[in-house]
């Protein structure tokens, strides 16, 4: 008897409880779905259920694709395969080059190297963003200002991704490498047979930071395009709301497409991000 | 470990990576500093020493900004930042020597982005789904953006909405680093709940609290993109922030020297903090 009167009353505890916590996420997530649905309904009808609030509101009626078709018709899709060509390139090259880094801090002793690791922990532990302002002057001194270089170079060495290559070279036994070197084994191909494969998770997840570094860039590619012929993702948008204030639903189009192609992206390759990082013992 | 043996593979893998970072990293804060001891006059630089610097910091409003900004607190990817399932072991990084180092992508993430302030600039506006609400408890639509005594709050609330799944993951991270067993024999002694908190909960959360808040404060500090788009400062100069008055000071004003200043401000507070961060994970470390 007592025991089952302790079960209900702990029982309708947790459900409170949980009650509590889907309140407080939907207060969190109401402003991302309100997002979608008004990105889904005429432009005349974005507002319309909101005064007097009627739930009508979080439902999208009528349903229509207005919007998407306009931010297409508008350019969008430039915009968006520019930030992708910039994201390639920085992720290719920055993998390429880290890797190589890491791979170097890892394997081999040479003088400075713990002033220079310190140097390249501290780079990435200061935001990017900070420097944006001095480093618009280097592009200007370089003449690199409105070109692509301008929006890549940056992004390629990133210190984060050179750390996490060297936690995981680090970890890889020197087994493998004093059986290839004895026999004549050049290191090209140790790097491309050995290392490079057992790489793989690494790869993926330094591939999303660089990637996502790029696919979130703003200040920086606001001040190294003055002439904003060549508009990256966040930029692009920024623009528009400029331009467009008032078409609420293109609005909203434009800011759940801009979420939603990295989620699609990397939603399959979270997994290997996750073993990519535990792979690398960052676990410490 | 190797030595001496392959001196030019060292120097092909070593150098283009390094040479990247002494360019785009290192090379700004020089230009950074030394420019911040130059004015522009007619276009041309002229040498001020620390004119840039006094100007600043007897200039009122400069001097309001820091105590603003540790109020805004986080800003950070919604949308992204499920990529980034960190547990809370691999927020720190063990390198030789040197204790544990806060690995956190300070890197992969970003002040508020332009995509949560489009969406919350209409949630904001007068005839927005936030007025819209407050309307069915009776309470009248607000200018949230446009009145200097809520356009600053209303960036906070914008940033901390922001933030709060990012910085949730390392708070997820450290609860479960707290052992189950400690509750368990916790409850067998009979401990409340709020005890339980104040005395398990809390004291062993203590480095994830402590890395959230600084890096949060320090992300903060370059809050930019919301007051770019939705304020640009005003109304009245109620939330000019740091970053902001940086970039309009060189970008809008041509006064790069004083920009440069600003700069040099941010980066000093940025390494205050990253340098407390260490002393007080080293601490934790031999606490510990």
């Amino acid at each position: 008897m007592a025991a089952s009167d302790l079960k209900i009353r702990d029982g309708l505890r947790l459900g409170l409880g949980h009650l509590g916590y889907a309140a407080i996420a939907f207060v969190f997530l109401l402003p991302l779905w309100w997002a979608v649905v008004s990105s889904l309904r005429p432009n005349t009808r974005v507002f319309a259920d909101v005064f007097p609030f009627t739930p009508k509101a979080l439902l999208p009626s009528p349903v229509s694709l207005e919007a998407y078709v306009g931010i297409i018709q508008l350019g969008f899709g430039q915009i968006i395969l520019n930030t992708l060509l910039v994201a390639a390139i920085t992720t290719i090259a920055g993998l390429t080059l880290n890797a190589a880094a890491g791979f170097a801090f890892a394997i081999f002793d040479f003088k400075g190297k713990r002033i220079i690791l310190s140097l390249v922990i501290l780079s990435f532990m200061l935001p990017f963003e900070a420097i944006a302002l001095p480093l618009y002057n280097v592009m200007r001194q370089l003449g690199w200002l409105d070109s692509i270089a301008a929006l890549v170079a940056p992004g390629i060495t990133n210190g984060l991704v050179m750390f996490l290559f060297y936690q995981f070279f680090r970890q890889v036994p020197m087994d493998y490498l004093e059986a290839a070197r004895p026999d004549g084994v050049s290191w090209p191909n140790i790097l491309l047979r050995i290392y490079v494969p057992l790489s793989l998770p690494t790869c993926i997840s330094a591939a999303l930071l660089l990637f996502v570094f790029q696919w979130e860039a703003f200040l920086w590619p606001l001040l190294a395009m003055p002439s904003q012929e060549f508009k990256v993702i966040q930029v692009g948008m920024a623009a528009f709301q400029q331009q467009y204030g008032t078409i609420w639903n293109q609005l909203f189009a434009v800011a759940v497409v801009t979420a939603l192609i990295p989620i699609a992206l990397l939603l399959p390759l979270q997994r290997y991000y996750v073993q990519g990082l535990a792979g690398a013992g960052i676990k410490g | 470990m190797i030595r001496q043996s392959s001196q030019a593979l060292l120097v092909a893998l070593l150098a283009p990576a390094l040479l990247g970072l002494l360019v785009f990293r290192l090379y700004p804060i020089a230009i950074a500093i030394i420019s911040s001891f130059y004015t522009t006059v007619f276009g041309d630089a002229a040498f001020t020493g620390f004119g840039n610097y006094a100007s600043l910091f007897s200039d009122r409003r400069v001097l309001e900004v820091p105590p603003g900004d540790p109020l805004v607190q986080p800003p950070r990817q919604p949308n992204t930042n499920r990529h980034f399932p960190r547990a809370g072991p691999s927020l720190c990084a063990r390198i030789p020597g040197r204790g544990r180092v806060p690995s956190v992508l300070f890197d992969a993430d970003r002040s508020v982005l332009p995509t949560a302030v489009i969406v919350w600039r209409v949630m904001l506006s007068q005839g927005g789904l936030a007025n819209g609400l407050l309307d069915l408890v009776g309470v009248a639509p607000q200018a949230w953006l446009t009145s200097s005594r809520l356009a600053l709050y209303s960036i906070i609330a914008i940033a901390t909405w922001k933030g709060a799944s990012y910085w949730m993951i390392f708070i997820v991270g450290g609860l479960q680093n707290i052992s189950p067993e400690l509750y368990d024999a916790a409850r067998v002694d009979g401990v409340r709940p709020w005890q339980r908190l104040i005395f398990i909960t809390l004291p062993l959360l203590r480095p994830a609290l402590l890395f959230v808040l600084a890096a949060d404060v320090s992300i903060n500090f370059l809050l930019f993109a919301p007051i770019y788009m939705l304020t640009q400062g005003g109304p009245a100069g109620s939330t000019d922030v740091l970053m902001y008055e940086a970039y309009k000071q060189g970008f809008i004003f041509g006064d790069m020297g004083r920009a440069m200043a600003v700069v040099v401000v941010i980066v000093a507070v940025l390494l205050i903090v990253v340098a407390l961060q260490f002393k007080l994970l080293s601490a934790r470390e031999q606490g510990a």
